[in-house]
C-alpha cells in the first residue's frame, strides 16, 4: 500500500492536452474517483500512473518513490480494465497465477496466492474454465483477482463496471465497496458514473477537458461544487441554471432574471467582501438543485413564476419540467402530485440553498472551494 | 392469390384452402427451379476446378502409346501403374521431393517467424517510421516476382563463401523467398483485431515484448499462424521460377523444375511427367485435408471476437 501523488501532470497527443497541469494526492488506503465526461482526461492519467502512457510534464510518486522513468511492472500497481483483458486461451487459474508466473515465484506460493485470491472473490469453483465460459460479472472478478494477487502498492481501475448490466453493476459495486474494506489498497478509479463515484469513492475528483475542476469528499463536491461544470454534471436531473444579474439592495444581494426577482440570504453571498468582484464580472447564474425546489400556486409571493411543459413519473418521484425564469428548469417532487402539463405554478425554494456563479463559471458562494485550492494542497503535499 | 381473396372480400372456406394449395404448389416449383439453378452453377464450377486435374490423372494411367489415339480416351481402358514405377526409378524424383521439403518447410517455418515478428512490431509496438516502413513493406506487394528473379540472382551467387548461400544451396535457395509482405500485413491486419487490453495488461503484469508475443499474441494468433504457414507452404511446394533459377544440378532441383525437366526436347513421355505431377499434388493435398478446418475459424475469427 502507498500513497500516489500527481504535480503539475500534462499530458499530449499530439496536439491535443489531453491533461492540463493536474495535481491530486491519493492518501494511502484511500479509494479516490476520477469522475469526468467522455474524453475528459481521466483514463489518461490512470494510464500514465500506470506506466501505459508517459508524462509530457510533472512527476508521479508511488510510495514516495518517483516513477516517471520506471517501467510499469516495478510501479507495482494492478491495473483492471474496462474490457477485463482476460487472456482468453488460459483458464482462470492461469489467468490469475499469470504475473506470479512471469515473475518466476515458486510453484507452490503461486498456487497457494491463487487459491486465496480466488478465495477473496468467489471464484474457487471456476478455476478451471475459460474466460469464454464466464458471465460479464464472474469475467470482472477474475480481473479483480489477477490484480489482487500481486499484492501492489495501488488499484487502478479503469471504468470496471461500465460493460455490467445495470443489476449486476450494482452487485459487482457493492463487492468492490467490500474488497477495499477487506484489503485497504490504495485505489483510483476512473468511472463517468457519477453513482458509481458517490457511492464508493472517498473522495472524488472531477475532471472536465484534462483539467481537474474539484476534488473532495462525495457530499463536499455535490453540496459546494466549485464551478457550473461540477453543479451541472453532479445529480440526476442536475442542477438548474438560471442567468440573470446581482443586484446590491439595502446591504444584501437581490437576483435578478427573466420574470425573476429573489433575494439572497447573507449566508450564500456576503456582500462587502465580494462586491467589486462580482460587479466586475457583470452577469451571474443561479443555481438550483431539483430536489430543493418547491412547487406553489400561481402568483406566490417570492418565487419565479413558471409553466409545466412535461411529467416524468420515475416511481419515487415525479421530474417536472418548468419553463421558468426564461429558461427550462427541472423540479423533483412528490409523486402525488396532481400537476398537469399546462398548469402554471410558482418555484420557490429557500435563499440559503442557492448558488451563485460568476461569469467565469466559479462558484462564488461563500462555503464554495477557493479557486485553485487543489493545486495549493496537492503542493503542501509534496 | 390468398392475399387478394382476402382483399376482395370474404371467400368461402374451399376456396381458401385451394387458394392456399395453389401458393404452396407454385411455391415449391419456385424452390425446385432455384435448387436446379444452384446446382448448374456449381456443377460447372466443380467440372473448371477439378477437370484439369481429371484430365491430368488420365495420361498417368496409361501406357504412353495409348495417349493419342483418335478418337481421344478418356478413361483408360485398363490401369497402367507403371508411369509412377519410372518416375521413382528412372528420375530423381525422391530426391527433388526431398529438396522441395526441406525448401518448402524452411521458407514456411522462417517466414512464420518472420511475419508474426514483423506484424506484432507493426501493430503493437511504437517506434519512429513505423507508417513509412509498413507503407514500404506493402508497397512491395506490387513488384512481380518475375521482376526480380535476375536481381536476386546475381546477389545470392556473389554472397560471400561463408554465408554457405550461392547457387545450388539450400540457403541460397530458401533465403531470397523468406518473409512475405503479404504475411505480414496478414498478421499485422490479424493482430490489430486483438483488444490493446490484453498486450497492456500483459505488460503490467511484468511480462517483456518477447513474453507478451509469445505466451499473449502467439496463441490467440493460432488460426491466422496454421493458415499463413499453409499458405506459405503450397506456394512455395509448387514455386517455380526462384528454384528454376537457382538450381543448376540435377540433384539441387525441386519437383516442379526436375518434372519440367523431364520435356525432351524431341520426344516427351507424357505419361511420365502426368505421373510426376500426379504424386507432386498428394502431399499438398493431405496438408490441406488436415488443416482446412482452421481456415474456417481463422474467417471466423473476427467475427467472434468481442
Amino acid at each position: 500500500m502507498a500513497e500516489v501523488l500527481i504535480k503539475h501532470l500534462v499530458k499530449r497527443f499530439g496536439k491535443v492536452e489531453a491533461v492540463r497541469d493536474v495535481s491530486l494526492r491519493v492518501a494511502d488506503g484511500e479509494f479516490l474517483v476520477l469522475l469526468g465526461p467522455s474524453g475528459c482526461g481521466k483514463s489518461t492519467i490512470l494510464r500514465v500512473v500506470a506506466g501505459l502512457e508517459d508524462a509530457d510534464a510533472g512527476e508521479i510518486v508511488i510510495g514516495e518513490r518517483l516513477v516517471n522513468f520506471v517501467d510499469p511492472v516495478k510501479r507495482n500497481v494492478a491495473m483492471v480494465f474496462q474490457n477485463y483483458a482476460l487472456y482468453p486461451h488460459m483458464t482462470v487459474a492461469k489467468n490469475i497465477a499469470f504475473p506470479l508466473q512471469i515473475a518466476k515465484k515458486p510453484k507452490a506460493e503461486i498456487e497457494a496466492a491463487v487459491r486465496r485470491a480466488a478465495g477473496i472473490l468467489g471464484l474457487d469453483d471456476l478455476l478451471e474454465r475459460l474466460p469464454g465460459q464466464l458471465s460479464g460479472g464472474q469475467r470482472q472478478r477474475v480481473a479483480l483477482a489477477r490484480a489482487i494477487v500481486r499484492e501492489p502498492h495501488a488499484f487502478l481501475m479503469d471504468e470496471p463496471l461500465s460493460n455490467l448490466d445495470a443489476q449486476l453493476r450494482i452487485q459487482t459495486r457493492l463487492e468492490l465497496i467490500q474488497l477495499h474494506a477487506q484489503l485497504g489498497i490504495t485505489t483510483m478509479y476512473v468511472t463517468h458514473d457519477q453513482v458509481e463515484a458517490m457511492t464508493m469513492g472517498h473522495r472524488i475528483a472531477v475532471m472536465n477537458h484534462g483539467v481537474l475542476q474539484q476534488i473532495g469528499t462525495p457530499q463536499d463536491v455535490y453540496r459546494r461544487p466549485a464551478n457550473v461544470f461540477v453543479a451541472t454534471f453532479l445529480g440526476a436531473p442536475p442542477m438548474n441554471m438560471i442567468d440573470g444579474a446581482l443586484e446590491s439592495v439595502g446591504g444584501g444581494w437581490r437576483f435578478r432574471g427573466v420574470d425573476a426577482d429573489v433575494p439572497l440570504s447573507p449566508e450564500v453571498l456576503s456582500p462587502p467582501e465580494l462586491r467589486h468582484e462580482i460587479e466586475a464580472r457583470g452577469e451571474v447564474k443561479l443555481g438550483l438543485r431539483p430536489e430543493h425546489i418547491r412547487v406553489g400556486p400561481p402568483g406566490h409571493d417570492g418565487g419565479i413564476p413558471g409553466r409545466v411543459e412535461f411529467i416524468e413519473p420515475v416511481g419515487s418521484d415525479i421530474y417536472l419540467t418548468v419553463e421558468a425564469g426564461g429558461t427550462t428548469v427541472q423540479v423533483r417532487t412528490d409523486p402525488d402530485s396532481p400537476l398537469r402539463p399546462g398548469d402554471n405554478v410558482t418555484l420557490m425554494f429557500d435563499p440559503w440553498r442557492v448558488h451563485v456563479f460568476g461569469a467565469d463559471g466559479h462558484n462564488l458562494r461563500r462555503d464554495a472551494p477557493a479557486v485553485g485550492s487543489t493545486l495549493v494542497q496537492a503542493a503542501a503535499a509534496g | 392469390m390468398a392475399v387478394e381473396s382476402a382483399r376482395l372480400g370474404p371467400a368461402s372456406g374451399d376456396e381458401r384452402h385451394a387458394d392456399y394449395a395453389q401458393a404452396a404448389r407454385r411455391r415449391r416449383t419456385l424452390d425446385l427451379g432455384k435448387g436446379i439453378a444452384a446446382y448448374t452453377v456449381l456443377t460447372l464450377f466443380a467440372v473448371i476446378a477439378v477437370g484439369p486435374f481429371l484430365y491430368l490423372l488420365s495420361p498417368s494411367l496409361r501406357h504412353s502409346y495409348d495417349l493419342f489415339t483418335f478418337p481421344p480416351q478418356w478413361l483408360p481402358k485398363s490401369l497402367y501403374l507403371g508411369n509412377f514405377g519410372a518416375v521413382l526409378h528412372q528420375t530423381s524424383y525422391v530426391r527433388w521431393g526431398i529438396n522441395t521439403l526441406v525448401f518448402a518447410t524452411s521458407v514456411t517455418l522462417l517466414t512464420l517467424a518472420i511475419d508474426t515478428l514483423a506484424g506484432y512490431a507493426f501493430a503493437r509496438m511504437h517506434f519512429p517510421g513505423r507508417g513509412i516502413l509498413f507503407g514500404l513493406v506493402v508497397a512491395t506487394l506490387m513488384i512481380p516476382t518475375a521482376a526480380i528473379v535476375a536481381p536476386l540472382y546475381i546477389i545470392v551467387s556473389h554472397l560471400p563463401s561463408w554465408t554457405h548461400a550461392g547457387v545450388n544451396t539450400y540457403p541460397g535457395m530458401i533465403l531470397p523467398m523468406v518473409c512475405s509482405p503479404l504475411g505480414v500485413f496478414m498478421m499485422r491486419q490479424f493482430m490489430s483485431t486483438l483488444p490493446e487490453g490484453l498486450v497492456e495488461a500483459a505488460r503490467l503484469d511484468g511480462a517483456s515484448e518477447l513474453q507478451i508475443f509469445r505466451k499473449v499474441v502467439l496463441p490467440l494468433m493460432k488460426p491466422a499462424v496454421v493458415v499463413l504457414g499453409i499458405f506459405t507452404f503450397m506456394m512455395q511446394w509448387v514455386n517455380f521460377l526462384w528454384p528454376l533459377a537457382i538450381t543448376t544440378t540435377d540433384s539441387m532441383k525441386t519437383l516442379t523444375v526436375g518434372i519440367a525437366s523431364l520435356q525432351g526436347q524431341f520426344v516427351t513421355n507424357w505419361g511420365l511427367i502426368s505421373a510426376a505431377a500426379v504424386m507432386t499434388m498428394g502431399p499438398i493435398i493431405v496438408v490441406f485435408l488436415i488443416f482446412q478446418r482452421w481456415f474456417v475459424q481463422a474467417s471466423m475469427a473476427g467475427a467472434l471476437k468481442q
